[in-house]
């Protein structure tokens, strides 16, 4: 069932790499366009199907859960089509492969690129331009092409040069300086990848309104995602207080922006476990207070305000925490829920993937076993459309999976020009094994 | 667009509409969205029209005020939902019931697509559940694998997951634009916070997925970066992140470093990666490198190298970089009351339908009367309405 894709008709052609450029062409694909990745056998693209095209258990084990933690702790021959942190952007999509930096293989990438209305792309500045496929190039073959570059630091102007993955753009984007422990300096402060996430929602937004144009006026056109630029717009109230204010921010820890008292992250019983408390209004405060059974500490008229609280806020916090650390995490959620306080549980990532609201909310789809990992229950898209069959229609694509698809029934190769192109390794469903033996 | 949405989630994703040309008309209740309350503001003085986060999110809307609680409203709802294409609301399902604005009610009106976005969706356990940046962020997203182990899990900056989540619910929003348009259908589309942050590409729906592969919890680290050099490093002006852990981008770096101790063969071992010793060594030359460099100084050199290797920005780096002045980043706002300030501009550049400020966040109610008279309220009705407290 495809009935009422939003973008059933669409077809991507998908250079995207990592996240934020992969993330992007899945929203598109969740949608209903045919995304289509393209992938050179003969080129490891760091960070975009796994860690290491050649990785044992004992290297998958050291490298942190979300990137090493393949099916059964054992990566197996194809690490490539198992990797928790790259297969899951894939879902929705098609993949072929094809060296395209040999005259045979550009000219099936140039066939496609003829039959494609998107071309997304987020890989170094140049890479592209190398093959001969820079905009003018690609708006000759397709004039109404819609194009997605998503440069980390922009196409133009001194930083084209720069070259970053997330924790890189985060940095730059003043993400990173705004998280963090409020008496540790920033050395301490751990990797995240915040603008993945966000230049990728970005990234498939401004192709959804530049489609909907096309779709009115049969005009295509360019669009530059500079990340860092993008991301910044996550932190507006910090850039606007130093614009407008001189202000510098730095971080507040789990103190809230938006004036909440008390506003933290608080030990529960246990090892590891952790409940965030948000005292959203006066009347929220007044509901913890009941809840806590009204103790002395609390009783004080002056913390009936929020900035009354703002003077004690370290002693609140204090007080608090000794008294949710006697507390089990998910009693105490949803007592304070139903008592009418702001709070979740910090959950883990098995507590999420047990969550019983996800799971009572369809946030789940099994998908069969393949080869490289055995059936698993993968997330469905975040948005859910009554009418439209946006969700998880697909697996994740795996390496080379629709080989047959692109060559012979959307390009219409015959079995002899299948066979030759099979024959010079550009048809695989394996990484080239000089590349995987020294990458 | 019909806009019901408020505070943070909700008008982002309108915003994102809105400044590539919709005609958002933003309804808000009296007194105003209660982002109108939050800072930074203007000269740091509070006031319903000068909320930063409130003109960052409301550019180019149009702002009727309506109580959505009197009876005397609904025919405003009513002929505002029949003109829309799409009508977006953030109420609480049990809200949204009693206002009359849940989706059957909408589609009683018209067979528009309609964008609720929820804390929890109108379903499950949680539907009803209370939520805040810390409490979407703590459960939805990665928080517990971030920061550092012995320590409590750590938040994002500002109101990050709340705007993450909007831009995914803009994404929907699209979505239900060209289904409509494609196939001429309406329909309900709902997007939950929480979703949005289990499905977040910043590891979340990696870490879930490696659980259920591996059964390994995603904790967090036991200290910034990795290998012989990598994390964050202090400089003469501040700090930079680095990766140059492994291979080509450890001889990347060493190439920005420019010292031959860093370019024995040595490094490049397996084992010295994994060596206290080495890391000392190698810190010791690295250290002084960077505290002698500022953070510009660093990165250029960085840019040269192509090292993986980038400042941390500060607000005010990125409002007075050059770079993104001269690229554009920034606009400046004339408003009416408040004069001229600077603010975001283009998170994208669209070549053939480019971002643009046509308007500044609207003042609160600015354009009740106008939209009411377009509706064909007769200045008449609209004394009554206003009389009766339904409009202003």
């Amino acid at each position: 069932m495809n009935e009422y894709l939003p973008l059933s008709g669409i077809r991507i052609c998908d250079f995207s790499a990592v996240w934020a450029g992969q993330s992007a062409t899945m929203y598109l694909a969740d949608m209903g366009a045919e995304c289509i990745k393209v992938e050179n056998p003969f080129i490891w693209n760091p960070m975009t199907r796994a860690a290491s095209p050649r990785l044992n258990a004992m290297t998958a084990n050291f490298i942190p859960a979300w990137m090493g933690g393949h099916p059964g702790g054992e990566p197996g021959p194809r690490p490539w089509n198992n990797s928790p942190a790259f297969i899951h952007v894939l879902r929705n999509k098609k993949s072929f492969t094809v060296d395209s930096r040999r005259p045979e293989g550009l000219a099936i990438v140039q066939a496609l690129i003829r039959i494609s209305d998107v071309l997304a792309e987020n890989l170094a500045l140049g890479t592209l331009e190398k093959l001969g496929l820079d905009d003018a190039a690609i708006k000759a073959m397709r004039p109404d092409m819609v194009i997605l570059h998503m440069p980390a630091f922009g196409r133009s102007g001194a930083y084209v040069e720069g070259r970053g993955y997330g924790s890189h753009i985060d940095a730059v984007a003043g993400s990173t300086i705004l998280r963090g422990y409020p008496d540790s300096a920033p050395t301490t402060n751990a990797q995240i990848f915040a603008g993945d996430f966000w230049a990728g929602a970005h990234g498939a937004f401004a192709v959804l309104a530049a489609l909907r144009h096309r779709r009115r006026t049969g005009e295509g056109q360019t669009i530059e995602l500079a990340q860092v630029e993008c991301s910044a717009q996550m932190f507006p109230q910090a850039a606007l207080d130093a614009a407008w204010n001189g202000r510098e921010s730095g971080t507040i820890g789990n103190r809230s922006m938006e004036g909440f008292i008390p506003n933290g992250v608080f030990p529960c019983a246990g090892v590891d476990r952790w409940i965030a408390i948000s005292c959203r209004s006066d009347a929220e405060w007044r509901s913890l207070v009941a809840f806590l059974g009204r103790p002395a500490w609390a009783a004080s008229p002056e913390l009936g305000s929020v900035t009354g609280r703002a003077q004690h806020e370290d002693m609140i916090e204090d007080r608090l925490a000794e008294w949710t650390a006697t507390r089990e995490q998910d009693d105490l959620f949803h007592a304070l829920q139903a008592a009418g306080v702001t709070a979740g549980p910090v959950l883990n990532n098995r507590d999420a993937a047990n969550d019983p609201h996800l799971a009572a909310t369809g946030a789940w789809k099994r998908l069969p076993a393949t080869a490289d990992y055995p059936e698993t229950d993968f997330g469905v898209p975040a948005c859910r459309f009554s009418r439209s069959d946006v969700g998880l229609r697909t697996a994740p694509a795996l390496f080379g999976e629709h080989n047959d698809y692109v060559y012979r029934e959307l390009l219409g190769l015959g079995d002899d020009e299948y066979e030759r192109l099979k024959a010079a390794g550009h048809i695989t469903d394996t990484y080239d094994a000089n590349l995987i033996a020294t990458a | 667009m019909l806009d019901l949405t408020s505070h943070i989630a909700g008008p982002y994703a309108t915003k994102l509409l809105a400044d590539l040309g919709a005609r958002v008309i933003k309804l808000e209740r009296p007194g105003g969205d209660r982002s109108r309350g939050l800072g930074p503001f203007l000269g740091d003085q509070p006031g319903v029209e000068r909320s930063g986060t409130y003109q960052f999110l409301n550019t180019n809307k149009e702002s009727v005020v309506a109580d959505l609680k009197r009876p005397a409203a609904r025919t405003v709802i009513e002929r505002l939902v029949a003109k829309a294409d799409l009508v977006v609301t953030s109420f609480a399902p049990a809200t949204e019931e009693r206002l009359g604005v849940d989706y059957n009610a909408l589609r009683d009106i018209a067979d528009v697509p309609v964008l609720s976005i929820t804390n929890f969706g109108h379903g499950g356990p949680y539907r009803d559940y209370r939520l805040s940046e810390t409490t979407l962020f703590a459960m939805g997203g990665e928080m517990f694998g971030h920061g550092l182990i012995g320590h409590e899990p750590l938040k994002l900056g500002g109101t990050a997951a709340l705007l993450q989540s909007g831009a995914m619910a803009g994404i929907a929003a699209m979505g239900a634009i060209h289904a409509r348009e494609a196939h001429g259908i309406g329909q309900h589309v709902e997007i939950s916070l929480f979703d949005t942050q289990i499905n977040s590409t910043d590891r979340r729906t990696a870490s879930i997925l490696a659980y259920r592969f591996s059964g390994r919890i995603q904790e967090r680290a036991a200290g910034a970066g990795g290998g012989i050099a990598g994390g964050i490093y202090p400089v003469a002006d501040g700090y930079v992140e680095v990766t140059a852990s492994f291979g080509n981008y450890w001889q990347r770096f060493v190439e920005m470093v420019d010292d031959d101790a860093l370019r024995d063969p040595k490094w490049l071992l397996p084992q010295t990666a994994m060596d206290p010793a080495a890391k000392e060594e190698a810190d010791a030359i690295i250290y002084p490198w960077m505290l002698t460099h500022t953070r510009q100084e660093v990165w250029a050199e960085a840019r040269r190298a192509h090292a993986m290797v980038a400042p941390l920005f500060t607000g005010t780096d990125i409002f007075e970089d050059r770079v993104f002045r001269e690229r554009g980043l920034w606009v400046e706002v004339h408003h009416q009351l408040l004069g001229s300030f600077p603010m975001f501009g283009r998170p994208y550049v669209l070549e053939a339908t480019p971002w643009r400020l046509r308007q500044p966040a609207p003042m609160l109610g600015e354009h009740t009367g106008a939209v009411l008279s377009e509706l064909g309220f007769s200045s008449s009705d609209v004394a009554t309405l206003r009389s009766e407290g339904a409009v202003a």
